[in-house]
Order: structure tokens, then C-alpha cells, then sequence
């Protein structure tokens, strides 16, 4: 049983590997290569994107042409800086890597590698 | 006998001395968890201590009415010395404590279910724009600059840009990854909502402060301990030097900023670990500073 969130996935795939607006029509056809799936369920699933603030559509004739609201590095890009909490007030439900620094920090860190690797290097010619 | 002097006397020596001797201690950064366990204990003892002063002042006996006036005036606040009026005095004994109780416990509360939201929306948004890499057991984001985070709780996912698994080697991203489940599996943000919790009702307390500053940076320090174990100090560190280097130098968010430089000093400097007999009397203490404020209100003795 795949779960709702696959399908809106797979959809939101093939909207941003085309970078055009597509009808469902074509997002069914495209994914029955794979798998046989019910127009109403991509419809239906669609229009749930779409509710969510992903989706943008316009009408073509009779049919609806969707388009994602930002391209996926968009979409990523804002994630991602969220999730190393360079948005404020996320601290408290993430936990990244590592955090900002100054530039006289990363200094400190480029000579303390330095050293270490100069040590390994001496280790390994020593021994 | 009045135990709100002492009472009062050693609330105040944990939530406004205790911090200051823990944080000039130098065994934190080699025992990291115990250090953790330490600072939460002295949370504890605070809000018990703070819980019983507060009693213990409001105290329906005569002598204990003045002990409270005369404090308020010490603060600078002039009340009319009326007649004690104790039935007032016994709600405010159980009152103020126990308001004490349920401001913790609901804004640990409110921090979790709050974190749990926020967390539940970025993964699925993470789930729409990633590709799940069954390989690196992590969601890929195409994000140009190498970097890490995980979403822990129920469902957890750990994030990584695709920079980082072209520019990391593999042992490299092994030893990210293995940091990053390690928080996942110690459940670190349960512990960051205690802090916080701890912090968002003791605020003017440096207690509070340090003991969140201090445990998101211990937190950090036992996932790297996690990850050394199966992975060189080198990779850790090298890792964690790409990632660093890579970001957006801020000046306004300074307060963790260091942690990195302290982290990988640690990672990279000779191995220490917290002498056995160090070890435990430190977590003799931890187990026994809680329950201090109790023998303090109760002493034993005087029955």
C-alpha cells in the first residue's frame, strides 16, 4: 500500500523534471508507464498540492494546467536553511550539523586540521 | 526552626553560583553525558529548591509571615505588615509551589508538541523535494553547499545536501551520518525541551542560560563520541570543517557559533576520558543534588 505522501511526490517529480505546466492527463499517462493508477486519485491528489500552496493553475480549454510554485533547488534551498536554523526559533526542533561561525573561527579550525594532518603526516613518515 | 534562610541560601547558590563552577571545570568535555546529566540535575534542585523556599516563606506561622515580609522588604517592597492571615498564608504554601510545578511541566509541554509541528511539516515538505537514498539511509536535498541535520522524533529523517555526497568522501559521510542517528536514537531533543523549559520559566536565572547553552553543545559532543566510534577522528573532523567553512559567516548568532571550534579541538586533541573515581562521585552527586533541597526544608535530625 503506498501512502498518499509517494503519490504526491511522484507528482511533484514529474512537474519539476518537465518545467512546464502539465495537465493531469499527463501526469496519469506518465506514471501508468510504471504502475496503473486512477485518474480521480491523481486528481484528487493534485488538487490536495494544489490546496497546500504548491501547485499553481491556470485553465487551458477545458482542462487545468498545473505548475509548481518554486523550482525544487527553491524549495530546497529554503529547507534546508531552515533546518540549519538560520530561520529563528528553530532551534528547539532541529539539530544541525554544525552552527555558524565567524571567520576568525574557521580559521582557528583550518590551523587546527593543519596540525593534525602534519602530525599524521610525520607519524606515517616516521614509522 | 526557619528553614527559609537556608533554603533561600541554597537555591540561590545553585541557580546563580553552580553554573559558574561547572562551566570553569574542564572534566564536562571529557565526560560529556555526565556533565548533561549534572546540569539537569541542578535544574531540578532549583526548581525544588525555588518550590520549597517558597513555601517555607508563606509558611502559616508567625515567625515564618515575618521571615516573608521581611524578605519582600529586603526586595525593595513595602508591604503593610497586617495580621498574618493564615489561611491566605497555607494557599499561598501550596499555591506557589505548585504553580511552579505546572509552569514546568506545561511549558515542557507546549516545547514538545510545538517542536513535534514544526518538525512534522518540514519533513513532509523534506519528503516532497528530497530523494530518499536507501543507500546513505537519509533524504538528499540539491542544496549547493555541503551540510547536515537530522528531524528527530517519531518518523526521524536525516537530512543531507547533495554537495555534501559529492564533496565528502565516504568516510567522511559515514561518520555525518553515524553523528546525526546518533541524536536521533538518544532522543537529544527531549532534553533540549527540558532545558528549554527549564529556561523559558527561569529566564533571569543563570542557571537557565548555561544549562541550555551547555547541553545543545554536550548534546553535540556525545553524537561525535558516537561517531568515533566507528569512524577516524580525521574524517570527523575534516567533515566538520567542510561544513563549517561552507556556511554564511553571522555575527548576530554567536552565542553557539564556537561550538564548532570547541568540537573539533576536542575531536582532534588527545583522547580523555573522566577518571573512574572522578566519574563517580560526580554522578553520586548528580543523583544526590536533586534530593538536597528536601534535606534542607526536613533535616532528618529535627524530625
Amino acid at each position: 500500500m503506498r501512502r498518499l505522501g509517494d503519490l504526491e511526490a511522484e507528482i511533484m517529480d514529474r512537474l519539476w523534471t518537465w518545467n512546464r505546466p502539465a495537465t493531469v492527463r499527463e501526469i496519469v499517462d506518465d506514471i501508468n508507464r510504471n504502475r496503473p493508477v486512477a485518474y480521480t486519485t491523481v486528481m484528487t491528489v493534485t488538487n490536495i498540492l494544489y490546496g497546500k500552496g504548491w501547485l499553481l493553475r491556470g485553465k487551458q480549454g477545458r482542462a487545468w494546467l498545473y505548475s509548481p510554485v518554486r523550482s525544487r533547488e527553491a524549495y530546497a534551498a529554503a529547507l534546508m536553511e531552515d533546518g540549519l536554523g538560520e530561520s529563528k526559533d528553530r532551534r528547539a526542533a532541529l539539530v544541525a550539523f554544525v552552527e555558524n561561525m565567524s571567520d576568525e573561527e574557521q580559521a582557528a579550525l583550518r590551523k587546527a586540521l593543519r596540525n593534525t594532518g602534519r602530525q599524521a603526516g610525520q607519524a606515517e613518515a616516521d614509522s | 526552626m526557619n528553614a527559609a534562610p537556608a533554603l533561600v541560601g541554597y537555591t540561590a547558590a545553585v541557580g546563580f553560583a553552580a553554573p559558574y563552577l561547572l562551566l570553569r571545570a574542564d572534566w564536562p568535555h571529557r565526560a560529556p553525558a555526565l556533565a548533561a546529566a549534572v546540569w539537569h540535575a541542578l535544574a531540578v534542585s532549583f526548581s525544588f529548591g525555588a518550590a520549597l523556599s517558597a513555601a517555607s516563606l508563606a509558611m502559616p506561622a508567625e515567625h515564618l509571615h515575618a521571615g516573608m515580609v521581611g524578605l519582600l522588604h529586603a526586595c525593595g517592597l513595602d508591604v503593610g505588615v497586617g495580621r498574618p492571615d493564615p489561611e491566605i498564608a497555607a494557599r499561598l504554601a501550596v499555591g506557589v509551589p505548585a504553580a511552579i510545578g505546572i509552569a514546568l511541566v506545561a511549558s515542557f509541554a507546549f516545547h514538545v508538541v510545538r517542536a513535534r509541528r514544526v518538525r512534522s511539516e518540514h519533513r513532509e515538505a523534506v519528503d516532497l523535494v528530497g530523494r530518499h537514498s536507501a543507500r546513505l539511509c537519509a533524504t538528499v536535498l540539491p542544496y549547493d553547499t555541503p551540510a547536515a541535520y537530522c528531524l528527530p522524533g517519531r518518523d526521524p529523517r536525516i537530512v543531507i545536501s547533495d554537495a555534501a555526497v559529492r564533496h565528502l568522501t565516504p568516510e567522511q559521510l559515514g561518520a555525518v551520518l553515524e553523528h546525526e542517528q546518533a541524536h536521533i536514537a538518544g532522543r537529544h531533543h527531549l532534553v533540549l525541551a527540558t532545558v528549554e523549559a527549564f529556561y523559558s520559566v527561569f529566564r533571569w536565572v543563570p542557571l537557565a542560560r548555561h544549562a541550555r547553552e551547555q547541553t545543545a553543545l554536550l548534546l553535540e559532543m556525545i553524537a561525535d563520541d558516537r561517531a568515533l566510534r566507528s569512524h577516524s577522528h580525521e574524517a570527523l573532523a575534516t567533515a566538520m570543517y567542510e561544513m563549517a567553512a561552507a556556511r554564511t559567516p553571522k555575527g548576530a548568532l554567536a552565542a553557539g557559533g564556537q561550538s564548532a571550534l570547541i568540537r573539533l579541538k576536542r575531536v582532534l586533541g588527545p583522547r580523555k576520558t573522566a577518571h573512574p573515581a572522578l566519574w563517580g562521585s560526580v554522578a553520586a552527586a548528580a543523583l544526590t543534588v536533586p534530593l538536597l533541597p528536601l534535606l534542607v526544608a526536613c533535616p532528618p535530625g529535627l524530625g
